[in-house]
């Protein structure tokens, strides 16, 4: 389609009918043509000019492979506009369409390169098309179906049985809900996708993704061995990894697919799973980047190309981090001889530096975004000329205001633990050295100071939770910080508790070789800031609502248990009733086991009965006796 | 009111019986000492000495005449009651697990473990036929060639027992013949205990897999099932009300108890009919391996891993709980 737009592609049509003939001659061993290529849009020179423009070519298509013939077509005294090359071998010419297509060479002449085969190719289209089949229409059912669910319960995934069973619940007041469970829906463990639309499952062969009323399965990814997956915020990218597909000359991996069409848009190397994902998404889904070595790649979509057709060079980049709420990159880079340490927030896409803050003695930083990208944390941790410790520092970047300006916070004990509230200005701070270990709140206030709110000692924790929407916090002391949890660490006594936020238990549900528990994430809301205002405003109203059709299911439920034992009850006693009937039928032949003795009741032998006097141990008195003088 | 606490043996607890009239009850555990104890004050009567390994069963006729109890020294013995006389011995080939007499007394049976190369066996020996116990020569041995039996009753009139088996089998055996009457499987693991109602219409099993379930003793039909967490090692039934008792291991720690001087083991108390759990006793310090009730229905024992033997009246309450229905 690219073709029919260039205006390159008729001169060469015209090119390709007059070298017809010269064609026919050549012989037709396929090693010869498939190493020459065609350059277009390369600029026309007068024979002044020419001998420059040779080099230039030369210098930068020589990158690919010694080039062992080369043709210039002429027209009025000026080159055409496009040149063939010839390489030593086919993989040279697949090698330079790869790199130098789309070079730009300046402001007007950005390179078209082509094999030369492939024009062959397209000129041999059959003139018949034949109308692609018309695809059933896969009716995927309402995927944001449990959005509508009239109790707005969340919904929740359980693994237990070792991995054996898979169970999604609604998370029901009283006791969960069961709403599909399968056996061996997965081999691993399970995702969701960040707004909840699709649940992923892990197999040797790929992923499956499920979603809608019944789970169906709506998409499949077919990557042997994947191991890791991450999804764009936007859900319209999925990325896959497996150790197992990666050869020199197909990356695969790592793998980008369109979610909804199954398709795979590109495929990349990976040296490390480490620290995963490799890939960060902005946002929006525009742009995804990963950090090699002392560069700074970012591609965007739907091309999947790299930005500019080019990586940042950026040297010792130590780590990257993408705004959530702009296209913005912050990165930062550790100290390099003189020039001190710096963080840099980078716009996307035109790469253009809106701020840079530089940092002195700096051991290492950690970069903290607010959920809104309202603000951005920078932890510093510093060695301090002529001192032996490290020390910590808080800069905060407060990104809504003109040319972003930067407070900072000194720390004065070690730092366990940060995390901004979502939707808010305030953030907590674990720190301390256990046992004696504080969390300190601070509000970044818009008149340009921080100030300290409050400080609670003697904490015992390790992590903070601060409640999706703000305004609440957990403190939490984690043994280990896994999310997923494939190593049965117990045998026995598996289960997961749910309490309110305040420390009521609500639920004990015991499971079997319980592995992992995710809720199902929400999409953000539909509603505006000025329609939440109102809703808090009228949320005595709706309580009270709410709290009736609460009492009004607790006594639909006593009424259905109560019913249920009725009749359990009912049935009980009709067994009884004939279990006695029996009984009194075969009084005779006990009497005659027995001796004639009746054993029936045990009064039933009073004349039997003897009088005994017991003894009740009531107390214990040591009494020392005083020695003989 | 307080339980009385029976601190009679030095290892686990493996089984306690009441006699018929429950002024008695009986306990034995790993430990060779066979304990006789009065049940209204915990007043210890004496000890039936003999045995030289862990004691499994033990079982009082209907009359508080003979003592019967079972040992992993390969001996199944006879004892006066009144007098703690050992009136005889039985040698056997593997250790006794469970023993009992039928309801007239008269007859005896074991069954002896699967060791050593010696199969399982069921032995049926005639007290009133001296000869059979003095020559070890019982009137009928029932080989159990699949699963082994782990706990075994007498049938209500001493026609059949109903044995319980390792992989959770349940079968009856004419005492007469020796032929298989009625198999049933309704548990999936070993049944580790089973109990006759008062009137021996039906009895309620205790098993491995987490569960105890209630069947008619004539025809095996499955009536009731009570679940929980963990592995259930002996159950009983109330005389007097449709209440069972359930004894096993510990349940999943409840986070907000801090108290480190009660032991935390719980016998659970369901009810029959809508198969509900209505009440827990805490006390032992190890998963509780055997329980009984009192007769009478007003209170109950039970013996932990923990060595003790814990007697417990009902408090008022007991006696006034019901079900909303």
């Amino acid at each position: 389609n690219d073709y029919v737009k260039e205006p390159g592609f008729f001169s060469l049509f015209l090119f390709a009918e007059l070298l017809g003939d010269v064609l026919k001659d050549q012989p037709q061993e396929a090693d010869g043509i498939d190493s020459v290529i065609v350059v277009d849009n390369v600029p026309q020179v007068g024979p002044d000019r020419l001998e420059k423009l040779k080099n230039v070519i030369h210098k930068i298509f020589s990158k690919f492979g010694k080039i062992t013939n080369e043709f210039y077509p002429e027209a009025d005294g000026k080159t055409k506009g496009y040149i063939f090359l010839e390489y030593m071998s086919p993989a040279h010419a697949v090698d330079a369409v790869k790199n130098a297509d789309g070079y730009k060479l300046d402001k007007q002449h950005t390179f078209r390169v082509n094999l030369f085969t492939d024009f062959d190719k397209y000129m041999t289209i059959s003139e018949e098309w034949d109308i692609p089949e018309k695809q059933p229409f896969k009716d995927l059912g309402n995927l944001r179906y449990w959005l509508e669910d009239p109790d707005c319960r969340d919904q929740y995934s359980v693994i237990f049985e070792s991995g054996d069973r898979t169970c999604i619940y609604w998370n029901d007041a009283k006791e969960p809900v069961a709403i599909e469970e399968r056996p061996r829906w997965t081999e691993t463990y399970v995702r969701w996708s960040p707004k909840g639309t699709y649940l992923a499952t892990f197999h040797q062969r790929g992923i499956a993704l499920w979603g809608g009323e019944k789970f169906k399965q709506i998409q499949r990814f077919s990557h042997q061995g994947v191991q890791l997956i991450d999804f764009s915020p936007c859900e319209r990218y999925l990325v896959t990894f497996s150790p197992l597909m990666d050869t020199q000359d197909d990356p695969q991996a790592i793998i980008i697919w369109d979610t909804l069409t199954g398709q795979k848009k590109r495929g990349f190397h990976c040296e490390s799973s480490a620290h995963w994902p490799i890939f960060k998404w902005s946002h929006d889904g525009k742009f995804f980047a990963r950090m090699t070595s002392d560069t700074l790649s970012i591609y965007e979509t739907p091309s999947m190309g790299l930005l500019d057709k080019k990586s940042l060079k950026i040297n010792g980049i130590k780590d990257f981090s993408w705004s959530p709420g702009g296209n913005i990159i912050a990165f930062w880079v550790p100290e390099d001889k003189d020039i001190p340490a710096r963080v840099t927030l980078m716009q996307l896409p035109s790469r253009q530096e809106i701020r840079v803050r530089n940092l002195f003695n700096v051991v290492d930083c950690k970069l903290h975004w607010q959920k809104n990208g309202d603000y951005l944390c920078v932890k510093v941790d510093r060695t301090p000329k002529g001192t032996q410790g490290v020390v910590t520092n808080f800069e905060i970047f407060r990104m809504r205001e003109k040319q972003v300006p930067v407070d900072v916070v000194e720390m004065k004990e070690s730092i366990i633990a940060f995390a901004w509230e979502p939707n808010g200005s305030k953030f907590a701070v674990l720190h301390g050295e256990p046992p004696r270990i504080s969390i300190s709140f601070y509000h970044v206030k818009n008149n340009g100071k921080i100030e300290l709110i409050k400080t609670f000692d003697k904490q015992q924790a390790n992590t903070i939770f601060w409640s999706p929407q703000g305004q609440f916090l957990v403190l939490a002391g984690l043994r280990r910080n896994s999310i997923l949890c494939l190593e049965v660490i117990h045998r026995v006594d598996n289960a997961y508790w749910l309490w309110t936020f305040q420390g009521r238990l609500l639920q004990k549900n015991n499971k079997d070789r319980f592995c992992q528990l995710l809720w199902r994430p929400r999409p953000p809301t539909l509603l505006s800031q000025d329609q939440i205002k109102q809703i808090k405003k009228d949320l005595k109203r709706y309580s009270k609502i709410f709290e009736q059709k609460d009492r009004l299911s607790q006594t639909k439920a006593s009424k259905e248990l109560v019913e249920r034992r009725r009749t359990m009850m009912e049935e009980f006693r009709k067994y009884r009733k004939m279990a006695q009937e029996l009984y009194l039928e075969q009084k005779n032949e006990r009497l005659e086991l027995r001796g004639g003795v009746d054993t029936d009741e045990l009064d039933s032998n009073v004349d039997d009965w003897e009088e005994e006097t017991v003894e009740f141990f009531i107390n214990e008195e040591i009494i020392t006796i005083a020695e003989p003088e | 009111m307080k339980p009385i606490l029976l601190q009679g043996h030095e290892r686990s607890i493996t089984q306690i019986k009441y006699n018929r009239e429950g002024d008695l009850l009986f306990t034995v555990a790993k430990d060779p000492i066979v304990n006789v104890w009065y049940s209204i004050n915990g007043e210890r009567l004496g000890t039936y000495n003999g045995h030289t390994g862990a004691v499994w069963c033990v079982d009082a006729d209907w009359d508080t005449r003979h003592v019967l109890t079972g040992s992993a020294d390969n001996s199944c013995r006879l004892w006066d009651c009144e007098t703690g006389k050992q009136l005889a011995l039985v040698k056997t080939n593997s250790a006794v697990r469970t023993c009992g007499f039928d309801f007239g007394g008269n007859i005896i049976m074991f069954s002896t473990d699967k060791q050593m190369g010696y199969q399982c066996f069921v032995s049926f020996f005639d007290l009133r036929d001296p000869s059979q116990i003095e020559s070890d020569e019982p009137y009928m041995k029932i080989p159990c060639n699949e699963s082994k039996i782990t706990s075994a009753v007498w049938g209500p009139l001493g026609e059949f027992i109903i044995a319980g088996h390792e992989n959770g089998e349940l079968n009856q055996f004419s005492a007469k013949s020796g032929e298989l009457l009625m198999n049933v499987k309704e548990h999936t693991k070993q049944i580790n205990d089973i109990q006759t109602s008062r009137d021996m219409t039906m009895f309620i099993t205790a098993s491995k897999d987490n569960s105890a379930k209630l069947f008619d003793s004539t025809t095996l039909e499955h009536q009731k099932s009570f679940r929980t967490e963990r592995p259930v090692n002996s159950a009983a039934l109330s005389p007097i009300f449709d209440h069972v008792v359930l004894g096993g291991g510990q349940e999943a720690m409840d986070v907000t108890t801090t108290s480190t001087r009660i032991g935390k083991f719980e016998a659970r108390f369901f009810h029959l009919g809508v198969e509900e759990e209505f009440g827990r006793i805490k006390g032992h310090f190890g998963p509780i391996n055997s329980v009984a009730f009192h007769p009478d229905g007003k209170s109950y024992s039970s013996g932990g891993e923990d060595g003790y033997v814990r007697i417990h009246y009902f408090d008022p309450q007991y006696f006034e709980f019901e079900f909303e229905a």
